[in-house]
C-alpha cells in the first residue's frame, strides 16, 4: 500500500521530471517521440478526469437538492442545463453523435450556446467593470508619496488607453505606452525573475521527492 | 599571340565568372534538430541589388536540380540567426538557407520533405540582372538527427547551476537552522481558521484556473494540505472549489490524507472537494453564489487567477469574510491586494508550504532561491553596465534562443 | 455628509458606471482612433503574409465571457485575411471558443465568399494546451488529423503542406487566459521560432509586455481599445469602435471618482486616519 501511495508516485515524479528536462535539450526524434507520447497521455488522463469532474459536480448538486440546502433550486438548473445540452449535443441536428458536430446556427446546441451561454458569461465578465470602479475608488488614495505616484500613473494609463486620452492630448497615449513599456515592465520582470526561480526550486523539490505535500500529509 | 588571346579570354570570361560565382559554398546538416533539414551557406559578395542567388536541390548529382529559393544579396545573413550561427563578425558576411522541403516537380502545390540520412545535392547559382548565371560546385549533403540542442547550452548551464545551488542549500539546511522572514499572509491563515471555528462557519479554499502541470497549482495544493490538517484539528468545515478535474482528484487525496494524519478520517468526505465548474466565468459565478449564500468565514484563494480574481475577491469582501489570496499572476495581484486582507505575492506562494511546514529541507530551497536571485541581480547589474558601454557578451550569455 | 463622500456606497458608483456605458452606447458618440505600434505590427505582418498568399493560424482561446472584447479582433483579422487572400486555419484551446470561432468564420466567409478547405478551415478544440502545441510543432497533421467537418487535414488543399507550426507564416493567439505565455510561447514559439502575435483582454495585456520586448511576440492587440484600432486599420468600424465612447466615458467616471475620493481624503479623511 505504501508502495502505491508513496514510492511509486515519487518514482514516477522523478522519472517523468527528469525525462521532461531531457527532452527539452535533446532534439533527437526518439526524444520527440517520448514528448509526443507523454503529451498524448496527459490529454487522455485529462479527458478521463473530466468524467470524474462531471460525477463530482452532479453528486454535489444532488446532495444539495436532497438536503434542501440554501439555494438548492439553483442546483436543479445545473441538472436541467447539463442534460439539455447533453441531449442537444447527441441529437446534433438529427445526425446523431457519430458524425462531426453540426455548425448550423439553428442547431439547438449552437442556439443554446449563442443565446444562453454567451450572454450569461458576458454578463459575469461585465460585472468586472463595476467592481473595478468601486475597488479603484476605495483603494486609490494618495496616503504616501509612493501611492501618489501610482495614482498619477494609473490616471495617465487609463486616459492613454482610450481614444478620449488622445483627444485631450497626445501626451496621454505616449506617456501611457512609456509607462507600460518601461516602469511597468521593469517591475514585472522583477516579479517574473523571482517567480521563475521559485518555479525551479518547487520543480526540484518535487522531482527529488523533497516536497511531498501534494501526495497528501507530507510525511 | 595564342597565349595573349588565351590570357584575354581568361581575363574577360573566367575572372568575372570566378568573381560572380558564389564562394565558400558549404552544405551541412541543420544543427540542433531531429534531422529532416539541411543548411546551405555561402560567402556574401558585392552584387547589384537586383541580382539573386538561386538555390537548387537534387536527389542525384547529375540533376535535375529543383529550385528551393531565390535569395537577394542582402537577405538571409547568418547574423539574423544568432541562435544557430552565433555572434561572430563573419556572420554578417555569410548567407545561409535552411531547407526542410522543396516543391514537387510534378505538382507545384505539393511539397516534398527532406528525409533524414538520405543524400541530396545542392547548388547555389548567382544570377545577375543581365540574366547571366554563375553556378557553384555541386555539394552532397545528408540530414541527420542531433543529440543536443546547442542553442540551449546557456539555458542548460544556468539551469544546472541554479539547481545545484538549490540542492546544496537544501543539503546545508539539514545541518543548521534557517531564518525565514515573517510572511503576514501565512501567519493570518491560523487567525482566519480560528475565526471560522469560533463562528462555526466554513472555510472556502478556491483553486486558481490552471491545471496540475503548473507550479502555482502544485504550490496551492501544498498549502491546501497544511490548511486541511489545521481544519481537521480545529474541527472546522472546509470546502475546496476546483475548476480542473485533475486538480480536484489530487486535492481530494491531499485533503483525505491530511485528515487522516490529523487523526480525523471520519470528518472527511469526498464532497468537501468539488468541481464548481470548468469554465472561467461559470466558476466565478458558482463561487460568488456560494460566498453570498453560505457566507464562509474565510476565503482562501491560491493559484493562478485571471479576470475572475476581482469577481471572487470583491464578492468575498462584501460578505465580510477574512480573505487571503496568493498568486504568481502579477496582473491580478493589484486586484487581490485591494480586496483581500492578506496577499501572497509571486514566489511567496511557492514559499508557503515550506513556511507552514517548517520543514528544514523545504526551507533550504528558499535559501537556494535567494542565492540564485542574488546571482541574477549581479548579472543584471553588470549586464546593464557592459551593454551601456557597448559590450554585449553578458547579454548574449543570457539570451534565450 | 463627510462620511458619505469619503465612503460612497458602491451601488452609487455602479449606477454611474452603468449610465456611463448605456448613454454613449445609445448615442452616436464617436472618437478618433489612432492605432498603436503593437497593433500596427500585427496588421503589417498579415499584410506581409498576404504578399505571398501565405497561411496563418488563429487560435481562438477565449470564451463567451470575453466575446465582447476579443470577437471584434477575430472578425477584423479574418476580414483582412479574406480580403487579401491570406489562408486561415483556426483552432481552439478552449472548448467554449468553438461556437465563437465558427460564428466568426461563417460571418466573414459569407461576406468574402471564402471556401472552407481552400481559403480557411476550422480544426475545433483539443485538450492539452501546451502539450497540444508541442504535438502540432512535431506533427501538425497528427495533432489535428481532421477538421470539424471530418475532412482529413492531409488532403485539404489548405493544410496538406502544413507539417509543423513552422509552416505557418504567422500564428495569432486570441486569448482570454494563459495560453500565450503558458502554451504558445514555451511549447511553440520558443521551440519552432514562428512569428507570433497575440490579441487578448485588456486585463491580460500587461502580462504580455515582457514577451513583446524579448521578441517572442511581435505584436499585441489589447482589449476593446486594441480591437477598435484593428478595425480602424482594416477600415471597417465595428462593435469595438462603437464601444470606445462607452469605454472612454467609464474611464473618465472612474478617474473622477478617484479624484473625488482623494479630495475628500485630503479635506477630511486624514484627520480621521483615512478611509479604509
Amino acid at each position: 500500500m505504501l508502495f502505491l501511495r508513496r514510492t511509486l508516485p515519487l518514482a514516477l515524479a522523478f522519472i517523468l521530471g527528469i525525462t521532461g528536462i531531457f527532452v527539452f535539450y535533446v532534439p533527437h526524434s526518439t526524444s520527440q517521440l517520448i514528448e509526443t507520447e507523454l503529451a498524448l497521455w496527459d490529454r487522455i488522463i485529462w479527458a478521463f478526469a473530466m468524467l470524474l469532474g462531471i460525477y463530482s459536480l452532479l453528486k454535489l448538486h444532488l446532495g444539495r437538492v436532497r438536503k434542501q440546502q440554501a439555494g438548492w433550486g439553483y442546483s436543479f438548473l445545473v441538472f436541467f442545463g447539463f442534460f439539455l445540452m447533453f441531449i442537444f449535443s447527441v441529437y446534433n441536428s438529427g445526425n446523431g453523435p457519430f458524425v462531426p458536430r453540426s455548425n448550423a446556427p439553428e442547431d439547438p446546441f449552437n442556439w443554446m450556446f449563442q443565446y444562453v451561454q454567451v450572454p450569461a458569461d458576458a454578463t459575469m465578465f461585465s460585472i468586472l467593470a463595476f467592481f473595478i470602479a468601486s475597488a479603484a475608488y476605495r483603494t486609490f488614495r494618495a496616503r504616501t508619496p509612493e501611492a501618489a505616484i501610482l495614482l498619477v500613473a494609473a490616471i495617465i494609463v487609463m486616459l492613454g488607453r482610450v481614444p478620449i486620452g488622445a483627444v485631450i492630448s497626445d501626451f496621454f497615449p505616449m506617456a501611457s505606452t512609456w509607462l507600460m513599456d518601461v516602469p511597468n515592465l521593469a517591475a514585472k520582470r522583477g516579479i517574473l525573475l523571482g517567480v521563475s526561480l521559485g518555479a525551479i526550486a518547487t520543480a526540484l523539490r518535487i522531482i527529488f521527492g523533497i516536497e511531498r505535500a501534494y501526495l497528501g500529509g507530507g510525511e | 599571340m595564342r597565349y595573349i588571346l588565351l590570357s584575354l579570354t581568361i581575363l574577360f570570361f573566367v575572372v568575372p565568372t570566378q568573381a560572380q560565382q558564389p564562394t565558400n559554398v558549404q552544405a551541412m546538416d541543420t544543427p540542433n534538430d531531429a534531422g529532416k533539414s539541411i543548411t546551405v551557406t555561402w560567402k556574401r559578395s558585392n552584387l547589384p541589388p537586383s541580382a539573386i542567388y538561386k538555390v537548387a536541390i537534387s536527389e542525384s548529382q547529375s540533376g535535375p536540380f529543383l529550385p528551393i529559393a531565390d535569395i537577394k544579396p542582402t537577405e538571409n545573413l547568418m547574423s539574423k540567426d544568432a541562435a544557430t550561427f552565433g555572434h561572430g563578425a563573419e556572420t554578417s558576411q555569410t548567407h545561409f538557407l535552411k531547407v526542410s522541403e522543396y516543391t514537387d516537380p510534378n505538382d507545384a502545390e505539393k511539397k516534398i520533405a527532406i528525409e533524414t540520412d538520405k543524400t541530396y545535392y545542392v547548388q547555389v547559382t548567382t544570377q545577375l540582372p543581365s540574366g547571366q548565371t554563375f553556378p557553384s560546385d555541386i555539394l552532397p549533403i545528408q540530414a541527420f538527427e542531433n543529440l543536443f540542442n546547442n542553442t540551449k547550452t546557456n539555458n542548460f548551464i544556468l539551469g544546472t547551476v541554479f539547481s545545484i545551488i538549490i540542492l546544496i542549500a537544501i543539503y546545508m539546511a539539514r545541518r543548521r537552522e534557517m531564518y525565514i522572514r515573517r510572511i503576514a499572509g501565512l501567519e493570518a491563515i491560523d487567525e482566519a481558521l480560528g475565526r471560522a471555528t469560533e463562528m462555526g462557519k466554513s472555510v472556502l479554499f478556491v483553486h486558481g484556473l490552471t491545471g496540475m502541470g503548473h507550479v502555482s497549482t502544485i504550490a496551492s495544493v501544498n498549502i491546501l494540505s497544511q490548511i486541511a490538517r489545521r481544519t481537521a484539528e480545529f474541527n472546522t468545515e472546509l470546502k475546496v472549489a476546483n475548476r480542473d478535474p485533475v486538480v480536484m482528484a489530487v486535492s481530494q487525496e491531499v485533503v483525505k490524507e491530511s485528515y487522516l494524519n490529523a487523526g480525523r478520517p471520519d470528518a472527511y468526505n469526498d464532497d468537501m472537494v468539488f468541481l464548481a465548474a470548468t469554465e472561467q466565468f461559470s466558476y466565478a459565478a458558482a463561487l460568488d453564489g456560494m460566498m453570498v449564500r453560505e457566507k464562509p468565514a474565510a476565503n482562501i484563494m491560491m493559484g493562478y487567477f485571471y479576470a475572475e480574481s476581482l469577481l471572487l475577491a470583491e464578492t468575498g469582501a462584501s460578505t465580510g469574510a477574512i480573505q487571503i489570496a496568493g498568486t504568481d499572476s502579477y496582473t491580478q495581484l493589484p486586484f487581490f491586494i485591494t480586496t483581500c486582507d492578506y496577499t501572497l505575492m509571486g514566489e511567496e506562494l511557492y514559499a508557503a508550504s515550506a513556511y507552514l511546514a517548517r520543514e528544514p529541507k523545504l526551507l533550504g530551497s528558499l535559501k537556494g532561491m535567494d542565492i540564485g536571485k542574488a546571482f541574477l541581480l549581479f548579472a543584471l547589474l553588470f549586464g546593464t553596465l557592459f551593454a551601456t558601454l557597448g559590450n554585449q557578451t553578458l547579454t548574449h550569455i543570457f539570451t534565450a534562443y | 455628509m463627510k462620511d458619505f463622500l469619503l465612503n460612497i456606497d458602491r451601488r452609487i458608483i455602479f449606477v454611474f458606471v452603468a449610465l456611463g456605458v448605456i448613454i454613449p452606447s445609445l448615442t452616436a458618440f464617436k472618437l478618433p482612433i489612432k492605432p498603436t505600434p503593437y497593433v500596427q505590427a500585427i496588421y503589417n505582418t498579415v499584410e506581409e503574409v498576404a504578399k505571398n498568399k501565405g497561411t496563418i493560424l488563429i487560435s481562438f482561446d477565449y470564451g463567451p465571457g470575453s466575446d465582447a472584447e476579443i470577437q471584434p479582433m477575430a472578425l477584423a483579422i479574418l476580414r483582412q485575411c479574406f480580403r487579401k487572400g491570406v489562408k486561415v486555419v483556426g483552432m481552439c484551446h478552449w472548448p467554449d471558443a468553438v461556437g465563437l470561432a465558427e460564428r466568426a468564420f461563417a460571418e466573414m466567409a459569407a461576406e468574402f465568399s471564402a471556401k472552407s478547405g481552400v481559403d480557411y478551415t476550422f480544426l475545433g478544440y483539443k485538450t492539452g494546451a501546451g502539450t497540444l502545441v508541442l504535438g502540432m510543432g512535431q506533427d501538425f497533421q497528427g495533432a489535428f488529423s481532421q477538421d470539424t467537418q471530418g475532412n482529413n487535414t492531409a488532403d485539404l488543399p489548405i493544410t496538406r503542406n502544413i507539417r509543423s507550426l513552422t509552416d505557418f507564416d504567422y500564428v495569432i493567439a486570441l486569448a482570454a487566459g494563459n495560453t500565450p505565455e503558458q502554451a504558445w510561447i514555451p511549447f511553440g514559439q520558443e521551440r519552432y521560432k514562428f512569428k507570433f502575435g497575440v490579441g487578448c483582454t485588456a486585463v491580460m495585456a500587461p502580462d504580455q509586455y515582457p514577451y513583446l520586448q524579448s521578441g517572442q511576440m511581435n505584436g499585441l492587440i489589447g482589449g476593446l481599445a486594441g480591437a477598435a484600432e484593428y478595425e480602424t486599420l482594416v477600415n471597417k468600424p465595428g462593435k469595438a469602435t462603437g464601444g470606445m465612447g462607452a469605454q472612454s466615458t467609464v474611464h473618465l467616471i472612474i478617474i473622477l471618482f478617484i479624484i473625488l475620493g482623494n479630495a475628500m481624503y485630503f479635506l477630511y479623511g486624514r484627520q480621521k486616519g483615512g478611509a479604509q
